[in-house]
Protein backbone atom coordinates (compact mmCIF):
# COMPACT_ATOMS: atom_id res chain seq x y z
CA UNK A 1 0.00 0.00 0.00
CA UNK A 2 2.06 2.85 -1.01
CA UNK A 3 -0.46 4.55 -2.98
CA UNK A 4 -0.64 7.29 -0.46
CA UNK A 5 2.63 7.89 -0.92
CA UNK A 6 2.47 7.75 -4.81
CA UNK A 7 -0.55 10.78 -4.23
CA UNK A 8 1.33 12.54 -2.17
CA UNK A 9 4.08 12.92 -4.68
CA UNK A 10 1.53 13.78 -7.11
CA UNK A 11 0.47 16.66 -5.39
CA UNK A 12 3.59 17.52 -4.66
CA UNK A 13 4.23 18.30 -8.09
CA UNK A 14 0.76 19.92 -8.89
CA UNK A 15 1.79 22.39 -5.94
CA UNK A 16 5.05 23.26 -7.78
CA UNK A 17 3.64 23.71 -10.80
CA UNK A 18 0.88 25.95 -9.64
CA UNK A 19 3.00 28.16 -8.13
CA UNK A 20 4.81 28.70 -10.88
CA UNK A 21 1.36 30.04 -12.61
CA UNK A 22 -0.46 32.57 -10.67
CA UNK A 23 -3.82 33.48 -11.79
CA UNK A 24 -4.51 30.15 -12.54
CA UNK A 25 -5.36 27.10 -10.83
CA UNK A 26 -4.59 23.55 -11.61
CA UNK A 27 -8.04 21.63 -12.69
CA UNK A 28 -6.84 17.94 -14.11
CA UNK A 29 -3.78 16.04 -13.41
CA UNK A 30 -3.41 13.27 -16.15
CA UNK A 31 -1.04 10.55 -14.69
CA UNK A 32 0.52 8.08 -16.90
CA UNK A 33 0.32 4.40 -15.29
CA UNK A 34 2.04 1.54 -16.64
CA UNK A 35 0.57 -2.40 -16.14
CA UNK A 36 3.56 -3.50 -14.57
CA UNK A 37 3.96 -0.02 -12.43
CA UNK A 38 3.26 -2.09 -9.24
CA UNK A 39 0.08 1.04 -8.79
CA UNK A 40 -3.27 0.17 -7.89
CA UNK A 41 -5.84 2.47 -9.66
CA UNK A 42 -8.28 2.40 -6.95
CA UNK A 43 -6.63 2.63 -4.60
CA UNK A 44 -4.48 5.71 -6.12
CA UNK A 45 -7.65 7.87 -6.88
CA UNK A 46 -9.33 7.33 -3.23
CA UNK A 47 -5.73 8.16 -1.87
CA UNK A 48 -5.72 11.31 -4.33
CA UNK A 49 -8.99 12.08 -3.71
CA UNK A 50 -8.63 11.80 -0.10
CA UNK A 51 -5.74 14.53 -0.10
CA UNK A 52 -7.18 16.68 -2.39
CA UNK A 53 -10.33 17.28 -0.35
CA UNK A 54 -11.04 19.92 1.71
CA UNK A 55 -8.21 21.69 0.72
CA UNK A 56 -7.02 24.93 -1.88
CA UNK A 57 -6.95 22.46 -4.88
CA UNK A 58 -10.07 20.85 -4.34
CA UNK A 59 -11.76 20.39 -7.13
CA UNK A 60 -8.82 18.88 -8.78
CA UNK A 61 -9.39 16.31 -11.57
CA UNK A 62 -6.89 12.62 -11.58
CA UNK A 63 -7.03 11.24 -14.90
CA UNK A 64 -4.84 7.59 -14.63
CA UNK A 65 -3.93 7.17 -18.74
CA UNK A 66 -3.26 3.41 -18.41
CA UNK A 67 -0.68 1.99 -20.48
CA UNK A 68 1.91 -0.98 -20.69
CA UNK A 69 5.22 -1.52 -18.81
CA UNK A 70 6.61 0.17 -15.84
CA UNK A 71 5.50 3.89 -16.28
CA UNK A 72 4.66 5.61 -13.62
CA UNK A 73 4.65 9.61 -15.09
CA UNK A 74 3.20 12.95 -14.22
CA UNK A 75 1.94 13.43 -18.49
CA UNK A 76 0.35 16.87 -17.86
CA UNK A 77 -1.65 19.18 -16.40
CA UNK A 78 -4.58 21.48 -17.73
CA UNK A 79 -4.87 24.93 -16.26
CA UNK A 80 -8.34 27.14 -15.45
CA UNK A 81 -7.56 30.97 -15.43
CA UNK A 82 -8.76 31.75 -11.56
CA UNK A 83 -12.32 33.77 -12.07
CA UNK A 84 -12.62 36.83 -9.63
CA UNK A 85 -13.71 35.89 -6.40
CA UNK A 86 -12.23 32.38 -6.12
CA UNK A 87 -8.50 33.54 -5.91
CA UNK A 88 -8.05 32.63 -2.59
CA UNK A 89 -9.15 29.26 -3.16
CA UNK A 90 -11.81 29.66 -0.88
CA UNK A 91 -14.90 28.35 -2.84
CA UNK A 92 -14.16 25.42 -4.29
CA UNK A 93 -17.53 24.51 -4.35
CA UNK A 94 -18.11 27.35 -7.08
CA UNK A 95 -15.58 26.03 -9.30
CA UNK A 96 -16.58 23.25 -9.24
CA UNK A 97 -20.11 23.98 -10.65
CA UNK A 98 -18.36 26.12 -13.15
CA UNK A 99 -15.78 23.34 -14.80
CA UNK A 100 -18.79 21.23 -14.69
CA UNK A 101 -20.16 23.11 -16.89
CA UNK B 1 -14.21 26.95 -18.96
CA UNK B 2 -10.98 27.27 -21.05
CA UNK B 3 -8.13 24.93 -19.66
CA UNK B 4 -4.55 25.24 -20.81
CA UNK B 5 -2.38 22.05 -20.92
CA UNK B 6 0.81 22.39 -20.11
CA UNK B 7 3.30 18.97 -20.36
CA UNK B 8 4.83 17.91 -17.43
CA UNK B 9 6.61 14.38 -18.29
CA UNK B 10 8.39 13.52 -15.41
CA UNK B 11 8.30 10.95 -13.23
CA UNK B 12 5.83 10.95 -10.42
CA UNK B 13 8.56 10.00 -8.19
CA UNK B 14 10.80 12.08 -9.70
CA UNK B 15 12.04 13.78 -5.77
CA UNK B 16 12.98 10.15 -4.96
CA UNK B 17 15.05 9.28 -8.27
CA UNK B 18 16.82 12.65 -7.79
CA UNK B 19 18.07 11.60 -4.89
CA UNK B 20 18.79 7.92 -5.87
CA UNK B 21 20.30 9.73 -8.72
CA UNK B 22 22.78 11.04 -6.82
CA UNK B 23 23.75 8.36 -4.38
CA UNK B 24 24.18 6.25 -7.64
CA UNK B 25 26.60 8.56 -8.73
CA UNK B 26 28.27 8.42 -5.26
CA UNK B 27 28.19 5.16 -4.69
CA UNK B 28 29.91 4.39 -8.56
CA UNK B 29 32.51 6.79 -8.22
CA UNK B 30 33.65 4.63 -5.20
CA UNK B 31 33.28 1.60 -7.42
CA UNK B 32 30.89 0.54 -4.46
CA UNK B 33 28.35 -2.27 -5.34
CA UNK B 34 25.03 -1.84 -3.73
CA UNK B 35 22.13 -4.33 -3.93
CA UNK B 36 18.44 -4.11 -3.07
CA UNK B 37 17.15 -7.57 -1.82
CA UNK B 38 13.77 -7.38 -2.05
CA UNK B 39 11.30 -10.59 -1.25
CA UNK B 40 7.70 -11.10 0.66
CA UNK B 41 8.23 -11.19 4.51
CA UNK B 42 9.66 -14.44 5.67
CA UNK B 43 11.25 -15.65 2.81
CA UNK B 44 14.47 -15.77 4.01
CA UNK B 45 16.31 -11.97 3.15
CA UNK B 46 17.59 -11.68 6.28
CA UNK B 47 19.49 -15.46 6.41
CA UNK B 48 20.59 -15.28 3.08
CA UNK B 49 22.64 -12.54 4.08
CA UNK B 50 23.66 -14.01 7.55
CA UNK B 51 24.84 -16.71 4.85
CA UNK B 52 26.46 -14.17 2.79
CA UNK B 53 28.02 -12.34 5.62
CA UNK B 54 29.39 -15.27 7.31
CA UNK B 55 31.43 -16.62 4.24
CA UNK B 56 33.54 -12.95 3.85
CA UNK B 57 36.91 -12.19 5.06
CA UNK B 58 36.44 -10.08 7.78
CA UNK B 59 38.57 -7.55 5.84
CA UNK B 60 35.74 -7.20 3.17
CA UNK B 61 34.28 -3.96 2.89
CA UNK B 62 30.78 -4.55 3.52
CA UNK B 63 27.54 -3.06 5.15
CA UNK B 64 24.20 -4.01 4.75
CA UNK B 65 21.06 -1.32 5.62
CA UNK B 66 18.01 -3.34 6.85
CA UNK B 67 14.54 -1.93 6.75
CA UNK B 68 11.38 -3.10 8.95
CA UNK B 69 8.52 -1.24 10.08
CA UNK B 70 9.18 -2.12 13.44
CA UNK B 71 11.95 -3.39 15.70
CA UNK B 72 15.60 -3.63 15.28
CA UNK B 73 15.73 -7.24 15.33
CA UNK B 74 17.58 -8.29 11.84
CA UNK B 75 20.04 -5.68 12.24
CA UNK B 76 21.42 -7.44 15.85
CA UNK B 77 21.23 -10.85 13.46
CA UNK B 78 23.15 -9.37 11.23
CA UNK B 79 25.79 -7.57 13.45
CA UNK B 80 27.29 -10.57 14.80
CA UNK B 81 29.26 -11.22 12.04
CA UNK B 82 31.52 -8.12 12.61
CA UNK B 83 30.62 -5.62 9.83
CA UNK B 84 28.41 -2.63 10.23
CA UNK B 85 25.03 -2.45 9.83
CA UNK B 86 22.29 -0.08 10.00
CA UNK B 87 18.24 -0.71 10.88
CA UNK B 88 15.82 1.44 9.29
CA UNK B 89 12.42 1.40 11.14
CA UNK B 90 10.16 2.87 8.76
CA UNK B 91 7.30 3.25 11.84
CA UNK B 92 4.83 2.08 9.41
CA UNK B 93 5.91 3.03 5.88
CA UNK B 94 5.82 -0.45 3.55
CA UNK B 95 8.81 0.10 1.85
CA UNK B 96 12.16 1.87 1.89
CA UNK B 97 12.82 5.21 -0.42
CA UNK B 98 16.43 7.16 -1.11
CA UNK B 99 15.30 9.30 1.40
CA UNK B 100 16.08 6.72 4.04
CA UNK B 101 19.25 5.72 2.70
CA UNK B 102 20.71 8.98 1.79
CA UNK B 103 20.03 9.63 5.69
CA UNK B 104 21.32 6.16 7.16
CA UNK B 105 24.46 6.43 4.33
CA UNK B 106 25.41 9.81 6.00
CA UNK B 107 26.67 7.84 8.92
CA UNK B 108 28.87 6.05 7.28
CA UNK B 109 32.00 6.75 5.49
CA UNK B 110 31.23 5.72 1.88
CA UNK B 111 35.12 5.08 0.92
CA UNK B 112 35.56 2.45 3.68
CA UNK B 113 33.07 0.39 1.78
CA UNK B 114 33.01 -2.13 -1.15
CA UNK B 115 29.57 -3.63 -0.89
CA UNK B 116 26.61 -1.68 -0.04
CA UNK B 117 23.49 -4.39 0.83
CA UNK B 118 20.40 -3.43 1.67
CA UNK B 119 17.48 -5.34 2.63
CA UNK B 120 14.14 -3.56 1.82
CA UNK B 121 10.81 -4.02 4.23
CA UNK B 122 9.21 -7.47 3.15
CA UNK B 123 6.88 -6.64 0.59
CA UNK B 124 6.55 -8.14 -3.06
CA UNK B 125 4.83 -5.18 -4.13
CA UNK B 126 5.28 -1.30 -3.07
CA UNK B 127 9.21 -1.32 -2.81
CA UNK B 128 9.31 -2.53 -6.62
CA UNK B 129 8.47 1.28 -7.57
CA UNK B 130 11.12 3.15 -5.61
CA UNK B 131 14.81 3.26 -6.57
CA UNK B 132 17.38 3.43 -3.93
CA UNK B 133 20.27 3.92 -6.20
CA UNK B 134 21.44 0.25 -6.43
CA UNK B 135 23.04 -1.25 -9.28
CA UNK B 136 20.44 -4.07 -9.45
CA UNK B 137 17.36 -5.13 -7.38
CA UNK B 138 17.67 -9.09 -5.81
CA UNK B 139 14.27 -10.89 -5.73
CA UNK B 140 14.46 -13.81 -2.83
CA UNK B 141 11.41 -15.87 -3.38
CA UNK B 142 11.10 -18.91 -0.91
CA UNK B 143 9.55 -22.39 -2.24
CA UNK B 144 6.85 -21.85 0.76
CA UNK B 145 5.49 -19.40 -0.93
CA UNK B 146 4.18 -21.13 -4.57
CA UNK B 147 5.27 -20.58 -7.66
CA UNK B 148 3.23 -18.66 -8.96
CA UNK B 149 4.26 -15.43 -7.54
CA UNK B 150 6.26 -13.77 -10.25
CA UNK B 151 2.84 -13.89 -12.15
CA UNK B 152 1.17 -12.27 -9.26
CA UNK B 153 3.75 -9.46 -8.78
CA UNK B 154 5.40 -9.23 -12.05
CA UNK B 155 6.14 -5.34 -11.62
CA UNK B 156 9.26 -6.26 -8.77
CA UNK B 157 9.84 -9.61 -11.04
CA UNK B 158 10.32 -7.72 -13.77
CA UNK B 159 13.06 -5.27 -12.49
CA UNK B 160 15.23 -8.25 -11.12
CA UNK B 161 18.65 -8.39 -12.05
CA UNK B 162 18.53 -12.02 -10.41
CA UNK B 163 15.75 -14.17 -8.56
CA UNK B 164 17.22 -16.56 -6.04
CA UNK B 165 14.95 -18.64 -5.21
CA UNK B 166 15.42 -19.80 -1.28
CA UNK B 167 14.66 -22.85 1.25
CA UNK B 168 15.53 -25.40 -1.66
CA UNK B 169 16.38 -27.73 0.94
CA UNK B 170 12.10 -27.99 1.66
CA UNK B 171 11.44 -29.05 -1.86
CA UNK B 172 11.03 -32.87 -1.05
CA UNK B 173 8.01 -31.73 1.56
CA UNK B 174 6.23 -28.37 -0.22
CA UNK B 175 3.97 -28.94 -3.54
CA UNK B 176 6.34 -26.33 -5.30
CA UNK B 177 7.04 -26.84 -8.99
CA UNK B 178 10.78 -25.69 -9.21
CA UNK B 179 10.96 -25.73 -13.00
CA UNK B 180 7.56 -23.99 -13.23
CA UNK B 181 8.81 -21.49 -11.01
CA UNK B 182 11.45 -20.59 -13.30
CA UNK B 183 9.22 -20.74 -16.00
CA UNK B 184 7.13 -18.08 -14.67
CA UNK B 185 9.92 -16.11 -13.72
CA UNK B 186 10.92 -15.64 -17.50
CA UNK B 187 7.64 -14.94 -18.60
CA UNK B 188 7.99 -11.86 -16.83
CA UNK B 189 11.87 -11.29 -16.74
CA UNK B 190 13.45 -13.35 -19.44
CA UNK B 191 16.84 -11.71 -18.37
CA UNK B 192 16.72 -12.21 -15.06
CA UNK B 193 19.64 -14.83 -13.32
CA UNK B 194 17.87 -17.22 -11.09
CA UNK B 195 20.02 -18.93 -8.65
CA UNK B 196 18.86 -21.63 -6.02
CA UNK B 197 19.98 -21.62 -2.39
CA UNK B 198 19.20 -23.33 1.02
CA UNK B 199 20.49 -20.73 4.61
CA UNK B 200 20.20 -24.60 6.25
CA UNK B 201 22.15 -26.48 3.98
CA UNK B 202 24.21 -24.20 2.29
CA UNK B 203 23.09 -25.80 -1.10
CA UNK B 204 23.76 -22.97 -3.88
CA UNK B 205 25.38 -20.72 -1.71
CA UNK B 206 28.36 -20.86 -3.74
CA UNK B 207 27.20 -20.14 -7.06
CA UNK B 208 25.48 -16.97 -5.22
CA UNK B 209 29.01 -15.88 -4.12
CA UNK B 210 30.50 -16.15 -7.20
CA UNK B 211 27.30 -13.91 -8.89
CA UNK B 212 28.51 -11.63 -6.20
CA UNK B 213 32.09 -11.70 -6.77
CA UNK B 214 31.04 -10.96 -10.81
CA UNK B 215 29.00 -8.14 -10.60
CA UNK B 216 31.46 -6.29 -7.46
CA UNK B 217 34.43 -6.98 -10.31
CA UNK B 218 32.44 -4.90 -12.88
CA UNK B 219 31.27 -2.29 -10.46
CA UNK B 220 35.17 -1.96 -9.20
CA UNK B 221 36.11 -1.44 -13.01
CA UNK B 222 33.87 1.01 -13.92
CA UNK B 223 35.55 3.30 -10.90
CA UNK B 224 37.93 4.70 -13.24
CA UNK B 225 35.50 5.51 -16.34
CA UNK B 226 33.39 7.48 -13.41
CA UNK B 227 35.88 9.42 -11.80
Amino acid sequence: MHEMGIAQSTLDAVRKEAALRPGYRVAKIVVRLGDLSGVDTESLSFCFDALVQGTDLDPLELVLDQVKGDALDLAYLELEEIQEGTANGNHPSLVGEESSQ
Amino acid sequence: METTRVSLEKKVLSENDRIAATLRDQLHQRGILCLNLISSPGSGKTSLLECTLAGFHPATRVGVLTGDIQTDNDARRLARYGFPVQQITTAGCCHLDARMIEKSLKLWNLDELDLLLIENVGNLVCPASYDLGEEAKIVVLSVTEGEDKPLKYPATFHRARAVIINKIDLLPYVPFDLELAKRNVRAVNPDAEILETSCTTAAGLAPWREWLQQAQAQANTRQPAAV
